[in-house]
């Protein structure tokens, strides 16, 4: 046998200063734990012939032990020097070998814990690997076995959603109640949308209207065309361009899909989301991240939602969309993606009003701050619902809704006119809502 | 027993230079089947708004039927076996009921809280058994106090006994001779071809500051993996088909009693004891289940709930271990059946309570006890925190098992009890393993037990002690 592990130990030994223990060498240098109680031996053997350093050395002795007539079986880790007297206590010796060489005397036997703890803690996968028993049926469990042993309880939502779940955390919460309330503003927007959509024969408007919800759930979502997509995060805020294009294609994507398969679509939307709402929460400022999480929540709820809002608005979207589909490869997230915005918009449509609104001026001129607080405070469900209204009755909303989104302002490509629209819509819905009091 | 069968003709293989590149010898683990008979312990509905009541209700309901057969057997079939309504004066007869033992020193909350007596708060003892104690029997409708033929000191309250006598003209009964249920039928135990063993641990005692004691754990862990020793060591250890840690697994100091009186915003960034102690433990178990079926019940400091029965402990606390198919986490009175042997034991509560409360002192004869009082836990719920049952009572034994285990006792005890009715029962009390360093192997083919102890050494004396760190 190759004697390069003389040399292995000696360097652990003498340079490194190490205790050396059968356990901490079989699983350094990857060999079976007799073999490396045999190389401690060796070592040992062979340094004493060289009569070189001092070394100290502690034995495993085992066997049969009586102790006040109690016989037992008694393993004991001894240093050199009580080898042969432990030796001469066991009535019947079951086995002997080196356990640990190293330099100094040991007054202890707590180091030879603490060294065996470290490589084992660095080793926990395979800590049976080097040792002489085999168990067949002690096989970790893969982590679909795990799921299903431990969590029959559990709901059978795919993973990424709850992943994307745990993201959010308290965010979701929040915005779970308020998911309800959205699934009619949803409806509103979607039935809204569609006749805006036959109408005009332009794809993106009704994109645009359907992003709108989409929007106040996430900004990132809304613009259908790359270039208002780029043009809204800027103005948004410093957000790469690639997300939020992709935020795009799923909503547009997941309007095409909903009507044709809703439940397929979700998942993989739901995959796609989480990555979105990150990006945006990291980029937007507090308010924008609260909504983002919303719009996670949404999206749990979403394929509840879902089954609703297709009905209506998706058969409408379906022509629409096509074309963008076209442009965005992941159509399945998209159909999610739709689906959270209606219900993110009637959830939490006061909160995200405000956001967005003040994001949308950022955008536009980059300078107006101010008006965020503004337009939050004034801003309620009624009025929402006032300008769902105001828009369904015309196109006009259309723009009412992409100034709400900026990001639907982008799309059109119309940013500065888009921006223009919003504040007008926003100037609209305070009014609206005065009128309503 | 386990030394004579690893002991190796040939001597030692391992002072010598290793051989070849070979990677040695390895054994396959002996597994036995195994299936779980848990269920009477499973927490079902868990409503807590109940009166304990109907505990012993249940409990004298379950147990009149055998004590009268035992009582016939006993005194002869033509026993009168009287309720204490329909008793008279003077009658020699036979009364089936539960003890109850008035006892001065039992702490009571109610004399705690009253302000009359203004007493001190009593403390707390080793033994609550004081000459004033005072036996008395109960049945559905009357008590009756008992003189006589009956060790008052080695009796517990909760205990459902027959007794034989008579009432004196003082209103006190007499007792003559009185029985208990004593050992129930045993089913039969299938022979096997050669010896399997099974490791009983208990009392691991983990706490967050790793002493010089853990050592001793893990030389018990590399005992068993297979990891240290001879050839014939490692070919012993794969014949322990099983271990079962029975309680305890933490140290009481993990348990910080002030937590739940200081005021959260205190305690908001303070980590609790426990947390690092389950960690070295799960690392601890992953190393043995990636080797045997490991069965952990939880014991008295453990983080389940406190009375009995002590419901598993939770897979999340062990991330790294309870990927393994072969964690198996138990409930506390943990009943199994390992290849036809049967398995019952606890973690050591209930012998714990009763040594506490009568005059026996070895937890081997307070384990007999049990066994011929024909339950688990007879002061649960006077002493001793028990799930209010109110149809059946769980604790009842309805077979005999083949070895009945208690935990965390101060000493290794095993003894082979022999039925009337050729029952054969291996009664074996673990030791606490942070104070003794010593575990117990069971043999399933032969019904005996061993201790296996370990030590280590260290230099304030000469001769290696063993590692007796009692926290």
């Amino acid at each position: 046998m190759d004697e390069l592990y003389l040399d292995n130990i000696d360097e652990f030994v003498n340079d490194h200063n190490k205790i050396v223990t059968y356990k901490w060498l079989s699983l350094t240098l990857g060999v079976h734990v007799n073999t490396a109680k045999q190389m401690l031996y060796h070592y040992l053997d062979h340094k004493r012939k060289e009569s070189s350093a001092q070394l100290h050395a502690t034995y495993l002795v085992s066997g049969k032990f009586v102790d006040n007539g109690q016989t037992g079986h008694r393993v004991s880790v001894v240093r050199e020097d009580q080898l042969e007297d432990a030796k001469a206590k066991m009535s019947l010796i079951v086995s002997v070998h080196v356990y640990s060489v190293q330099k100094a005397l040991l007054k202890d036997s707590g180091p030879l814990y603490s060294v065996d703890y470290d490589a084992v803690k660095n080793n926990l996968k395979d800590c049976s690997k080097y040792s002489a028993i085999r168990c067949a049926s002690a096989v970790p469990m893969s982590s679909l076995e795990l799921q299903q042993v431990r969590e029959k309880q559990q709901a059978s939502t795919p993973e990424p959603e709850n992943k994307k779940s745990g993201m959010n955390g308290e965010a979701g919460l929040a915005s779970k109640p308020s998911a309800k309330p959205q699934k009619g503003i949803m409806g509103m927007f979607a039935n809204k949308s569609a006749p805006k959509n036959q109408d005009s024969s332009k794809d993106i408007k009704s994109e645009q209207k359907e992003d709108a919800p989409v929007v106040d759930a996430s900004k990132s979502k809304p613009a259908g065309k790359a270039h208002p997509m780029a043009n809204f995060f800027g103005t948004q805020t410093a957000k790469k361009p690639e997300k939020p294009a992709a935020a795009r294609s799923s909503s547009t994507a997941e309007q095409q899909h909903q009507s044709s398969k809703p439940e397929e679509k979700q998942e993989p939307a739901t995959a796609v989301q989480p990555k979105h709402t990150k990006k945006d929460s990291r980029s937007k400022t507090k308010r924008t991240e609260d909504s983002d999480s919303e719009e996670e929540k949404l999206k749990k709820k979403r394929r509840r939602i879902k089954k609703p809002d297709p009905d209506s608005s998706d058969e409408d979207v379906i022509p629409d969309s096509p074309q963008h589909m076209e442009t965005r490869e992941p159509s399945p997230k998209m159909e999610v993606q739709p689906v959270t915005p209606p219900g993110n918009s009637e959830v939490k449509i006061r909160k995200r009003r405000r956001v967005l609104k003040a994001r949308t001026f950022v955008d536009d001129e980059g300078c107006i701050v101010t008006e965020k607080g503004y337009e939050s405070e004034s801003y309620s469900e009624t009025e929402d619902d006032f300008e769902a209204a105001k828009q369904a009755q015309t196109r006009d909303p259309i723009k009412v809704k992409l100034p709400s989104s900026s990001k639907e302002d982008e799309k059109k490509s119309q940013k500065k006119t888009s921006r223009n629209a919003n504040k007008g819509t926003k100037q609209a819905s305070i009014m609206g809502f005065f009128q309503k009091k | 027993m386990f030394s004579d069968l690893s002991a190796q003709k040939e001597g030692s293989s391992l002072l010598c230079r290793p051989a070849s590149e070979n990677q040695g010898p390895v054994f396959e683990r002996m597994l036995l089947a195994y299936s779980p008979c848990c269920e009477r312990f499973k927490a079902g509905e868990r409503s807590f708004g109940r009166q304990y009541a109907h505990i012993y209700a249940a409990r004298l309901m379950q147990m009149r039927p055998v004590l009268s057969a035992r009582a016939q057997q006993k005194w002869g079939t033509d026993v009168l076996i009287r309720k204490l309504c329909d008793m008279e004066t003077g009658e020699q007869c036979c009364i089936v009921g539960t003890l109850f033992k008035r006892m001065d020193l039992q702490p009571s909350i109610l004399k705690e809280i009253s302000e009359e007596h203004n007493l001190l708060p009593q403390p707390p003892r080793a033994k609550y058994i004081n000459e004033s104690d005072e036996l008395i029997l109960e049945d559905e409708l009357q008590r009756i106090k008992l003189e006589g033929k009956i060790e008052k000191d080695k009796c517990v309250t909760g205990s459902v006994i027959a007794i034989y006598g008579a009432e004196r003209t003082d209103g006190k009964f007499t007792v003559e001779d009185y029985c208990t249920a004593d050992l129930p039928l045993q089913p039969t135990r299938p022979e096997l071809s050669s010896d399997r063993f099974v490791l009983l641990a208990s009392g691991l005692g983990l706490d967050s500051s790793q002493g010089d004691s853990m050592l001793g754990l893990q030389l018990l862990v590399d005992m068993v993996t297979g990891q240290l020793g001879d050839l014939g060591e490692q070919s012993g250890a794969a014949t322990i088909s099983r271990v079962i840690l029975a309680g305890n697994l933490l140290s009481q100091s993990t348990q910080d009693k002030e937590a739940s009186i200081k005021a959260k915003y205190l305690t908001k960034k303070t980590q609790a004891g426990s947390v690092d102690a389950i960690r070295v433990l799960d690392e601890l178990l992953l190393q043995l289940v990636a080797s045997l079926p490991v069965d952990v019940m939880p014991g008295q400091y453990d983080p389940t709930n406190y009375t009995l029965p002590q419901q598993p402990l939770h897979r999340c606390m062990f991330p790294l271990s309870s990927a393994y198919p072969t964690l198996q986490l138990e409930h506390n009175p943990y009943q199994a059946n390992i290849h036809g042997v049967r398995f019952l034991g606890t973690s050591g509560q209930n012998v714990c309570d009763i040594q506490r409360y009568s005059s026996m002192d070895s937890h081997l004869e307070i384990l007999e006890e049990t066994l011929r009082l024909r339950h688990l836990a007879p002061t649960a719920p006077d002493t001793l925190g028990c799930y209010p049952y109110y149809q059946k009572d769980p604790f009842i034994l309805e077979d005999c098992p083949h070895v009945y285990f208690s935990g965390n006792a101060p000493t290794f005890e095993s003894k082979l009890l022999k039925g009337p009715d050729g029952q054969e029962v291996l009664l074996v009390t673990i030791p606490e393993f942070s104070s003794t360093q010593m575990a117990c192997l069971v043999n399933l083919r032969t019904l005996q037990c061993e201790p296996v102890s370990f030590s280590s050494f260290c230099t304030d004396e000469d001769e290696e002690c063993e590692m007796n760190v009692s926290h």
